[in-house]
Parts: structure tokens; sequence; C-alpha cells
């Protein structure tokens, strides 16, 4: 269920926003989102932003891992 | 400090069931192979997570009818249209003349119906929280703009019965990313409290990665139920509020039929009174159809975990993705279409 | 007065139909084998020939990088090109619908010189169908050739060996992503055109690289995920692919991601899938990039011995996992 589609938001009109996404582009609802500017990254689901992006993948991974490192090495 | 892939490849603490319930997450793992790194004691079981594993064929039926009887035009996500109904899929319905058109999102399929006046367009309404704002934008678009030739055929789930009913069945959940954006944490830390463990979960492979090992590693703490959010950069805790109160003011609970499942108990949405003129049910009169999943198929105890599609009869067999059977072969997300295509 | 559109008249073989020849296709198509006799008369060389047809439908008629005549004539073109053979005659056969503009004919038939010439082919026979309204969407194109294999060069699907290389002439998907573009259906802009284009210059200067090339294949509908099925069963062979090294355009990635589509499963119409030994394989690459329609041309993977059939995929994890099979109707997946 529910393929997120990572992507950039081009510009903001009204309740709808140009996405794109490795240079596809497409109109959304922007409805759903407060305060959306131009350059900020969204989460698209079935043609709506549901959620704006905060920082990557990799980085919120790898907190992820060096706080379980920390609590692994309290328990220790 | 160890990478995630090394702690779970070298995880030999006691077994887990890790229940993932959602299709996104069934299929991004046999993308990226995550399964061929698993040891022995961590078994993935794909639950129910998949919206079209869960439609039950009378939707199925109910969709093809108003295709063929009342000449209307259906929308829907690209996955439903090879579904199998009782007698027909909707692909069936298609080569016998049904309109049938696959869209991006239901917002299309209202601007279909705004071009097209005389025409009446039937989106068909499935998904869960993650989905649902989009349905409900379209029936609220349409009201504001006075357009009456579209309607929802309904068939919205939302998970936290879901949870509560299947919270036996694993170890612990990998929560979808994308229903917790919707609705937020709360439901989760409620399960938490009530023994049930589980991680939200991203859906790249070093996401998934990392969730898997906070899991391998919380779950030898020895420190009871636990519950994290491994997805914070997109799913915050209080989800999107704007999204559950659009939900809330467009469509209510009612009980819901999940193909394989059976019927739970406040697990499904349906448009409220307020929005009832774009009910396809109400204005086609459509009766509840009970449609008659296939006699051999075991849909229901995989999706539960207990069986693997290996163990059903019709597997590889009568039913492979080319010609399915059951809906966790229709689906590319299903659990038996992906372990068909992508092998264990 | 010029009449506008193609009238059933036209396919009635009287004189407008003779009008239409003329106008549309003599004016286009002329050289001294397409004499406008019963069959064209050839003289063929002294080696095998190859000899191959296929036929075209698609919508929209028009695309961004092509139309549907180059890409008729890219299709049979290839098709020769892959088993080594200099595309030499072709023929066309038109099915046009009542009602079709002369002046787009004429754009179509011009595409078709000029994608021909490049190929170095020559158009010697034809045959053109008015079918009513409704009866064909547009206009379809069938269109077959003879090509001249050239000494010393065999290919062919059941040939790839454990220990060959699995080269794409360039990044995949761009015609199938086109076309979805092009129907807009669902909304979505991206700066993609079709990578329709007639290969015989690439398997030429491949084959001046080395003699030792074991299958060619053109990836057309079904992508390259399918022809390396398809090898992999003729052939009796596993195959392994990097999925890091199969070149996608940036628009063709977004447009996947979007709905949810594998680029290695969309169309290709200028994309060959070749088969080589690993020693030959750099060169060949070399070679390739430095040409019009393959400037990222790729090593993608190898054969294996095993599993026999199968097309296994390395992750962005370091995991093997398979491609899955080909199958069904693509239909883009939201949910």
């Amino acid at each position: 269920m529910c393929v997120g589609l990572s992507a950039r938001v081009v510009s903001v009109k009204g309740g709808s926003a140009v996405i794109d996404a490795s240079g596809a582009r497409r109109t959304v609802s922007a409805e759903l989102l407060s305060e959306l500017e131009p350059g900020d990254y969204v989460m698209v689901h079935a043609g709506i932003a549901i959620a704006k992006i905060n920082g990557s993948a990799a980085e919120e991974s790898g907190q992820i891992m060096e706080q379980l490192d920390e609590n692994g090495k309290g328990n220790n | 400090m160890r990478t995630a892939k090394e702690i779970i490849e070298n995880y030999s603490g006691r077994p887990l069931r890790i229940m993932e319930v959602c299709g996104t997450h069934t299929h991004e793992i046999f993308r990226c192979g995550i399964r061929k790194i698993l040891p022995p004691q961590i078994e993935l079981i794909s639950g129910p997570g998949c919206p079209v594993c869960v439609t039950p064929p009378g939707y199925i039926d109910s969709a093809v009818e108003l295709a063929l009887k009342h000449n209307v035009l259906i929308t829907t996500f690209g996955d439903l249209i090879r579904v199998p109904g009782s007698e027909m899929s909707l692909a069936g319905a298609r080569s016998k003349g049904a309109q049938i058109k696959p869209v991006y999102t239901p917002l299309d399929a209202v601007e279909l119906a705004k071009s097209e006046p005389e025409r009446e367009v039937v989106f068909l309404a499935v998904g869960f929280e993650t989905t649902a704002p989009s349905a409900c934008l379209a029936v609220k678009h349409a009201k504001s703009e006075g357009i009456k030739n579209f309607s929802l055929l309904t068939s919205n789930k939302t998970m936290p019965n879901a949870y509560r009913a299947l919270g036996s069945c694993a170890d612990a959940f990998l929560f979808p990313g994308h229903v917790h954006t919707i609705i937020g944490s709360g439901i989760c830390r409620e399960l938490q409290k009530n023994g049930v463990s589980g991680v939200i979960a991203g859906f790249q492979a070093e996401e998934l990665l990392s969730a898997l090992a906070v899991i391998a590693v919380k779950a030898n703490s020895g420190a009871g139920a636990f519950f994290e959010n491994c997805y914070r950069r997109v799913a915050c805790d209080e989800g999107n509020p704007a999204a559950v109160k659009l939900i809330n003011s467009i469509m209510e609970p009612c009980d819901a039929e999940w193909r394989g499942l059976g019927i739970i108990p406040g697990s499904g949405l349906k448009l409220n009174s307020e929005y009832a003129d774009f009910d396809a049910r109400i204005k086609f009169n459509v009766p509840e159809c009970s449609g008659r999943p296939h006699a051999g198929c075991r849909c229901g105890e995989i999706l539960k975990g207990v069986l693997k599609p290996e163990d059903c009869p019709l597997f590889g067999k009568v039913c492979t993705p080319l010609n399915p059977v059951g809906a966790c072969m229709v689906s590319h997300e299903g659990s038996c279409s992906a372990y068909y295509q992508y092998g264990r | 007065m010029e009449e506008k559109y193609v009238t059933l008249a036209h396919g009635a073989g009287g004189s407008q139909t003779n009008e239409l020849i003329d106008r549309v296709f003599k004016a286009h198509f002329a050289n001294p084998d397409f004499t406008g006799d019963d069959a064209a008369v050839l003289t063929p060389g002294s080696g095998k020939i190859a000899f191959s047809t296929d036929g075209f439908i698609v919508s929209p008629w028009e695309f961004p990088g092509g139309n549907i005549g180059k890409l008729s004539i890219c299709g049979t073109v290839n098709d020769l090109a892959c088993m080594g053979a200099k595309p030499k005659y072709l023929s066309c056969a038109f099915v046009i619908e009542e009602g079709f503009p002369l002046d787009k004919l004429e754009e179509i038939a011009a595409a078709m010189e000029k994608t021909a010439a490049e190929a170095g082919v020559r158009i010697v026979a034809g045959d053109t169908k008015v079918a009513g309204k409704g009866q064909v969407d547009n206009i379809f194109i069938t269109t077959t050739g003879i090509g001249e294999i050239m000494p010393g060069v065999r290919t062919s699907g059941t040939a790839a060996k454990p220990g060959d290389a699995v080269i794409v002439t360039g990044d995949v998907g761009r015609h199938g992503c086109t076309i979805l573009l092009a129907r807009n259906e669902f909304g979505i802009e991206a700066d993609v055109t079709s990578d329709c284009a007639p290969l015989w210059g690439a398997v030429e200067e491949m084959f001046k690289v080395t003699k030792d090339i074991h299958v060619i294949r053109d990836a057309t509908r079904g992508g390259v995920g399918t022809v390396l099925y398809e090898i992999a069963g003729q052939s009796q062979v596993g195959i392994r692919i990097d999925s890091a090294a199969v070149p996608v355009a940036d628009g063709v990635k977004g447009v996947c991601g979007m709905l949810g589509m594998e680029p290695l499963y969309l169309a290709c119409e200028g994309r060959l899938v070749v088969f080589a030994p690993k020693s030959e394989a750099e060169a060949l690459v070399a070679r390739l990039r430095t040409l019009p329609y393959s400037g990222e041309a790729a090593i993608i993977g190898e054969v294996v011995a095993d599993p026999v059939g199968k097309v296994v995929l390395t992750t962005e994890i370091g995991a093997q996992t398979m491609l899955p099979p080909p199958g069904g109707e693509l239909l883009p997946r939201i949910c």
C-alpha cells in the first residue's frame, strides 16, 4: 500500500503545488500541508502531498544506528 | 559501530517473527533482497497491508455491475484492474465493453467528471489512511464545484483494529510509515502498553534495514514491549492533523470485510450522511455483494502469517501473476506475487 | 481542388489511389529499385540473407523523438541488424483510417525516407489500403526487410555463454515512457524523448571491433528485462545484472517513481542488448560510446551457468534477488 514519492516543490499556487521528482513534474494537491514553499521536499501519495520531509534517509538511519550503539554501550 | 546490515546478518538471539503490514514494505523487502540476508532466527511475515489483497471479491462484483449494467465510467488505481471478482475482473469487464480507466489520483477522476457532465464517473476508493485523504478531497472538490456526476464506491480501511486483531500473530510489527504519516504514533504507543511491539519504518533499503536492526536489538534487551519511530523525517508523532480532520469530516467508521480475514468491526470508512449523494452504492442502488472466493484459495491464512504462499495448493499452479486466483497474487505487492516473482 | 484527407476512394485502386501513391510514396521513396511493377526485382548478394517483418501500431502516432514512420523503418532495420545483416531492401504496407490528414501522411513518409537513407536501406515495394472510420486507429504500417549477413558473423539468441558480458547500448525505457507521457493520461510532464533510432551503424562498428559477438537483440516492447529473460531461456543460462549499472535517464526514473513502474520493462526502440566475451566488452562499449545512438552504452551484467532461465539482480544492499519475470499489461501502481 501507499507508494510514496519523495519530490521537490517547484511552485505553490492556491491549494496546489507543482512537484518535481528526477525531472518528472506534476501538479498535486497541497491542501493538507500549511506553509509549503518552493524548495521544500514533500512525500506525495495518490496526487496529494501528505507530509513535508525533514532530512534524508541516510541521515535518519545514521542517527538511529548511533542511538542504538549508545544504548547498547549503556547496557554493557 | 556496527551497521544495520551487520546487526541483522549476525543476529543470534531468540527466534523473531516480524510482521510487515504494508504491501510497499513487502515489495521493497523483496526488491532489495532483504530476505536473503536474514538469519534463520528472523522470519518476516507479510500481513494484510495491501488494499488490493484485502479487497473482497464482492467489491469487485459491485464495480463490474456498475460498469456493465449502469454504464458508468469506472476510474481506479491501476492495480485493482486485474483483481478477480466472483465472475470476472475489471479487465474482464473491459473486454466486454465496460469503460475502465486507470488514474493517478481521484482528483483526476473529478476533473474527468467535470469535463464530461453527461457521463457518470465512479472512483473505486480503496486503501488505508494514507489513501483516504485523496478520496475525501475528491468528494470535497466535487461538492464545492457542484459536480453531480461523480461518486465513490468505497472500500476504505483503517489499520488500528487490524493491528489489535493481529497483535498475537508476531513478535513485532514493522508499522507502515505512510499510514502513520497520517494518523501519527498514538496507536503504536497504545499497542506497546498492551504488550505489542513495533517500529515505524520508511521504505528505502537503508530505512528498512535500520528499522529491522532496531527490532533485533530491542527484542533481545529484555525490556519488554517496545516502540520506536524510525521514520521521523516523514511521519511525525502527531501525524497530519489536517488530513485526519478531513477524513473525519467526510467519512465515518464502519465494519469492513477483509478478504481472507472476514469482518473486522470498525475497520472501514464510508461516506457520512452529509456526503451520501456521492456514495455510488446509494446513487445506483447497488446491493452489498457477498462474493465467493475460490474454494482452494488460502489468502486468509497467508495474510495472517499462518501459512506461506508455497503452502497453498493453488500457488504457482492454478494461481500465477498472469492468471491470479487470490488477491495475494494480483497485486505486485501481494505476498504470493512477491514470492512468485522474486523467489524465496 | 486538392483533397486534404485520405478517403475511401484513395484505397479503391483507381486513379485516386495512383494520385496518392504518386504524391506521397513515390515522392519520398523514389529509387532505382522502386519501379511500380507488381513486384520488385532484386539482385541478391553472394552470402546469406536475413529476412524479417514487423507490424506497427502506436498511439499517438507521433511522439517526441519520432513518429510511426520512423518507428516502422527502425524496427525492421534493427531486427535485421541484430542478425549481423546489413539492411538492403524494405517493403511497407499501410492501412490508413479514412479521414487521416494527407499532410500528416506526407510527414510520415518523409520520416521513413530520412530514416531509410540513414540506415542505407531502399524501400522497393509497398501497398496502401484505406479502412473505414473507426476501423483502425489513424494508421498502421507493416514493414518487411531483407539484409545481407556479414561474412564470418553468427549471432543467435541461443548463443549466450557463461563468461559473456551483458551490454546495453544506452539508457533504458525511454520509448515506453515517452508514449506513456504522450497519451497524457496521468498529468505528468517530463523531458523525455523516444530512443527510436536505426542501429545498423552501431552493429557494423561493433563487428569492426570483434567478430566474436554471441547475441544481439533489440529491446522493443517488453523492454530490456524481457530480452534478458528470452536469452536466459533460449541459451539455457543464468544472467546476473548489477542494478546500479543499468543506465536510466532522470526523467524516466521520475515517471517510474510516480507510477510504480520498472524501467527495465518499459519499451525501447533504439537499444540493443549485446552478449559478448568479457575480454571484448570494454572495447565494444568504448566504440559504442563514440556513436550517435549509444553514448550511454554500459556493461550491466554477466552470463553465469545457473540458475538456468533466471535473471538475478544485485541490489543496492549487495543482496541477490530475482528480476520479476515479464508478464501482463503494464499498469501504473499507485497503492
